[in-house]
């Protein structure tokens, strides 16, 4: 494990010092890496570790979004603050969803379609809303400076999302670690024997939906102040959960670096495949491209890429980060 | 209260509701038997509807007629893709069966946009603009024979499976694999007819739907959505539910949003419930139903 | 790329210019050594508006050649043009990438981007960037109400929409002596169809003028199914409908009116792109007739349009020059212009010329391409236009206009043996 630490530390140092060497354009591609490695490390709380699948997380995104502006426009609050009230907020509608889910005895895909519903609702109602810009979408206004959380170079965007990263990887790494990730994973695992052993299954359902919708609610207020413009159209969609879930999956879900190493192969395919093959008259190829990947990189590593880095590195470093 | 508009709603919806069951009765059969989330069951609609929109560009031949090219065409398709795909992902965790369906759909529907084009394309068929009047209420025509070749179709599909030999087997399949495995049913192969009938429900339903509305490439998504509303709705496995639920759901995304706002009007608030808010009403059925009655209105066993 | 120089390298260069300067003359060395000024093209070639977003690129190359052929930028040499392609996917997370990776590639202006959302994620980062940015179409006014100093928007905006929709309703109605008209509006749920439709609303409150609404429907985008909205229409018995709708929609609602026979003097849109694309009068043929939209438009007697749209149509069959087409190759003369007279590739070179900006054109309806301080273009404006006789015709302002407007419909939708 040790070893394993070391490794960790030596690509934290990488990370650290790119910015000196990298043009804009690719911190700006790192910067979506992390910032979708977040989200899927989030989405893996909930979904990873204790295996309640959701395809409605954009709509905590939103609602960390919405109400970081919300408190800017009303009581000048800096989104650094403003940001936790918003993951509060998340939170409490991630109770709610879990409430009819689980009290109701939801599972699977009636899981899948309560979140898929209320991530939709949300969307419609917020599309209908004056105050969030309606149908317009709200236009942000630049005024760079670390209060407002806006900068005009890519460097401080990164540190940030690099910062939310290592965020979500000590919150996942003590949470595996505690009490109520084991249960979590138990949950997960048998949850008929989990509860007749007497673990509460409702509260520790409820709780991993907290945490997860909080933290994802989080990363709402980085994409208000990193891309100016705010519409439940893109980001409280479908499409926008399926990005979500898609790295977690691919880089193996109920894993500490499962998001992590999942985003840094995805996101960088998905900008390939648009430089190449986005050509005249053919446009809509590098999406064919992209799709036959997922479907193929799925049946190919069905318990995510980091299963199988795990069997041909396993004789080189054992350790408990990686399940 | 405007009640002949709210009748000519309802009828309108009802008939839409014709077409929707059939969509849903396609999906209904693939989860019941495999447990999948075809979510890319819209996007396999709009190729049928594709398919259907060809014929009629090349040899004249109205979509009421190739709808049945459509289905033919999306049964091979879906036998295909359930042989090479979805076989292999039948016994994955849930969450690992939704991503190379969403692949499939990114691939059918930008496979569509380089063969066919983004525009939208709305093609003259020989009834698109005839219309009855029953009174002061309004029936489209083409509604009106998509609902009643829909119903048909569905006839024939509970037919089908009652009375041919592969039929019962599919059902048999459903209900239990292992006992199927044990008396030397080729599993696969059923599945891969059960897949192949439901996309070809949802090929035909996309041929019936040419007449009435503008195809592009990426209108499939909304399709997928509700077909799943539906077959919740109706109850897993059965296709009756799926037929009802079609038609309550066609109803309800209607006549919804005018019913809503006569209410608030009626108890004094000057709201209206936007027409744009209408998918709210589906969804909002979605879980009451999932609350209240999970195995669905004609569900038989619970979740 | 730099080509590693060595001796073998040289040689062949060498070889190739003596060659080539032996066939056919002095010129050619010139033409070797002429730099290239890169500018980037960012449209949603792909995505849910891909059709206008292909069309937008189209014009831009277009442009781009055409400049080329005619000597490219003289001031700078002859330098050609080259146009870096970018993809938005309608989506503002890639056009911040895209718009990121040709600044990085060279690209000294952008432009783009049809949608208002992408255009804001691309002007904030070409004001961090400090590249200047030509907004060939985006309507929503807010992008430069933002103080960016590198954003210019050639397209009219919807306020000038609105405003112009109001003194052509003002004319029909003086000509036809009509005191007051009732109506209904309907838009899209989209950017343009919501702010289009909001818009037209408050300017009509604002300016108290005699057109009644009686209703205002929304519905979805990409709405399958009108029949419910139009029973609705049909119920509030309107004079005219007021129509905000995209390709799909527009058709849709045709169809629905034309089904559920509703009555109506006139349609008439505040502004919307449905009613005049090719494929609307293709698949409605005899229905799309006396449907009237108000948009920013080519200037049919313009010299410029009859060109570009001649050259359009040939390369692309079946296509022609409409507004957003339009006014993307415009944008593209707008940067070669400016170009031309900064005499430099440098951004605050650029971002000063134009600013200075008076190009003269007739290729679209209004007058010279003119910025204010906010960077909106005050001569950009709407032309009223008609299908009559499946064709479309500019009917206002007059000294553009093809053909005479006619109000009411002669025909129902229903009476045009269809």
């Amino acid at each position: 494990m040790k070893k394993l630490y070391i490794f960790l530390l030596i690509a934290l140092l990488f990370l650290l010092v790119l910015p000196k060497f990298l043009s804009s354009y690719v911190l700006g591609i790192f910067i979506m890496i992390f910032f979708y490695a977040y989200l899927g490390q989030s989405w893996n709380i909930l979904t990873g570790y204790t295996g309640v699948i959701s395809l409605g997380h954009s709509l905590y995104v939103g609602i960390g979004a919405y109400m970081t502006f919300l408190l800017t426009l009303t009581l000048g609050l800096s989104p650094w603050i403003g940001m936790w009230i918003g993951g509060i907020a998340a939170g409490l509608i991630g109770l709610v969803i879990g409430f009819f889910g689980f009290r109701f005895g939801l599972k699977g895909v009636y899981f899948v379609l309560l979140t898929i519903a209320f991530a939709e609702i949300g969307r419609l109602i917020i599309l209908h809303l004056k105050v969030f810009g309606s149908f317009q979408g709200l236009f942000i206004t630049p005024e760079f400076s670390f209060a407002n959380f806006q900068f005009k170079e890519n460097t401080p965007y990164y540190y940030i999302a690099l910062g939310y990263v290592i965020f979500s990887l000590i919150v996942v790494q003590l949470l595996e670690r505690s009490k109520i990730g084991r249960y979590l994973v138990a949950l997960r695992e048998e949850e008929d024997a989990a509860e007749s052993l007497g673990v509460d299954v409702f509260k520790y359902k409820m709780i991993a939906i907290f945490i997860s919708a909080f933290m994802t609610s989080l990363a709402g207020a980085f994409y208000t102040n990193y891309l100016y413009y705010l519409h439940p159209g893109t980001m409280m969609s479908m499409a926008f959960s399926i990005e979500i879930i898609l790295r977690p999956i691919i880089g193996g879900m109920g894993t500490v670096l499962g998001p992590v190493i999942g985003s840094f192969l995805i996101t960088p395919l998905a900008e390939l495949s648009r430089i190449y093959f986005a050509k005249a008259g053919y446009e809509g190829l590098h999406l064919v491209i992209y799709g036959f990947l997922l479907v193929a990189v799925v049946l190919f590593f069905p318990r995510g890429v980091i299963s199988y880095i795990k069997k041909v590195l396993s004789p080189i470093l054992i350790g408990r980060v990686i399940k | 209260m405007n009640l002949n508009l709210l009748l000519q709603l309802a009828i309108s919806g009802f008939l839409l509701g014709g077409v929707y069951s059939l969509i849903a009765i396609g999906l209904s059969l693939i989860f019941g038997v495999m447990r999948v989330i075809n979510f890319a069951h819209g996007e396999m609609m709009v190729w049928g509807m594709y398919v259907a929109y060809t014929i009629l560009l090349w040899t004249g031949v109205d979509p009421f007629f190739s709808f049945l090219v459509s289905a033919a065409i999306l049964f091979i398709l879906g036998y295909l893709l359930q042989r090479t795909v979805v076989n292999r992902i039948l016994d994955f965790p849930e969450a690992m069966q939704v991503l190379p369906l969403v692949g499939m759909a990114m691939v059918f529907e930008n496979s569509a946009r380089i063969i066919w084009g983004p525009d939208y394309i709305s093609p003259q068929s020989r009834f698109a603009l005839s219309s009855l009047s029953l009174g002061s209420i309004m029936i489209d025509t083409p509604r009106f024979m998509a609902f009643s070749l829909a119903i048909i179709i569905t006839i024939m599909v509970l037919l089908f499976l009652k009375k041919t030999d592969m039929g019962k087997s599919i059902r048999a399949a459903a209900d239990n694999r292992t006992g199927a495995l044990l008396v030397g049913t080729d599993v696969n192969k059923v599945y891969a007819v059960c897949f192949g009938i439901g996309t070809a429900c949802v090929g035909a339903a996309g041929g019936l739907l040419v007449p009435l509305m503008p195809l592009s490439p990426h209108i499939g998504a909304p399709f997928t959505l509700i077909s799943f509303i539906i077959v919740i709705l109706g109850g897993m496995g059965s296709l009756t539910g799926a037929m009802v639920g079609g038609l309550i759901i066609g109803v309800a995304e209607s006549i919804g949003p005018e019913l809503i706002t006569n209410i608030f009007h009626g108890v004094g608030l000057d709201l209206e419930f936007p027409h744009t808010m209408k998918q709210v009403v589906s969804f909002f059925i979605l879980i009451v139903i999932m609350i209240l009655r999970p195995q669905g209105l004609f569900g038989g066993k619970k979740g | 790329m730099k080509k590693k120089m060595n001796r073998r390298t040289f040689l062949k260069y060498s070889a190739a210019v003596g060659a080539t300067t032996a066939i056919s003359g002095f010129p050619t060395i010139l033409k070797a050594q002429a730099p290239e000024i890169k500018i980037a093209s960012i449209q949603p070639v792909t995505g849910v508006i891909s059709d206008i977003g292909i069309s937008m690129r189209r014009a831009n190359q277009m442009a781009v050649d055409d400049i080329n052929a005619k000597g490219g930028i003289k001031s700078k040499g002859g330098a050609k043009l080259k146009l870096l392609l970018a993809d938005t996917e309608a989506k503002e997370e890639v056009a911040r990438t895209e718009a990121e990776r040709v600044i990085k590639e060279g690209a000294v202006c952008l432009v783009g981007p049809f949608l208002s959302g992408n255009a804001m994620t691309i002007a904030t980062l070409c004001e961090q960037r400090g590249v200047p940015f030509v907004m060939d179409v985006a309507a929503a006014d807010d992008i430069t109400r933002k103080g960016f100093k590198n954003t210019f928007r050639v397209f009219p905006t919807t306020t000038k929409f609105a405003d112009s929709m109001l003194f052509y309703m003002t004319r029909i109605m003086k000509d036809k002596n009509i005191s007051k008209i009732k109506g209904v509006l309907t838009n899209t749920g989209d950017l343009f169809g919501r702010v289009q439709g909001a818009t037209f609303k408050k300017t009509l409150t604002d300016k108290k003028f005699p057109i009644e609404l009686l209703g205002h429907i929304e519905y979805p985008l990409g709405i399958q199914d009108l029949s419910a909205e139009v029973s609705k229409i049909k119920a509030l018995k309107p004079d005219v409908l007021f129509p905000v709708a995209r390709p799909g929609d527009a058709k849709l609602m045709t169809r629905e009116l034309y089904k559920q026979r509703v009555e109506l003097r006139a349609i008439i849109s505040p502004g919307s792109p449905g009613w005049y694309e090719p494929e609307f009068i293709r698949d409605m043929k005899a229905i799309s007739d006396y449907v009237m939209d108000n948009v920013p438009w080519y200037n049919p007697v313009g010299k410029m349009y009859k060109e570009v749209n001649a050259a359009f149509a040939k390369k692309f069959p079946g296509k022609y020059i409409d507004t957003n087409s339009g006014y993307a190759y415009l944008g593209v003369l707008v940067i070669a212009d400016a170009l031309e007279r900064a005499k430099s590739t440098k951004a605050e070179d650029i971002v000063e010329a134009l600013k200075k900006t008076y190009l003269k054109q007739d290729l679209m309806v209004g007058l010279a391409v003119n910025f204010d301080e906010r960077g909106d273009n005050v001569n950009a404006d709407t032309a009223m236009i008609q299908i009559i006789g499946q064709t479309l015709k500019v009917v206002l302002p007059d000294k553009a206009a093809e053909a005479q407007y006619i109000y009411p419909m002669p025909k129902q939708l229903w009476e045009r043996g269809m």
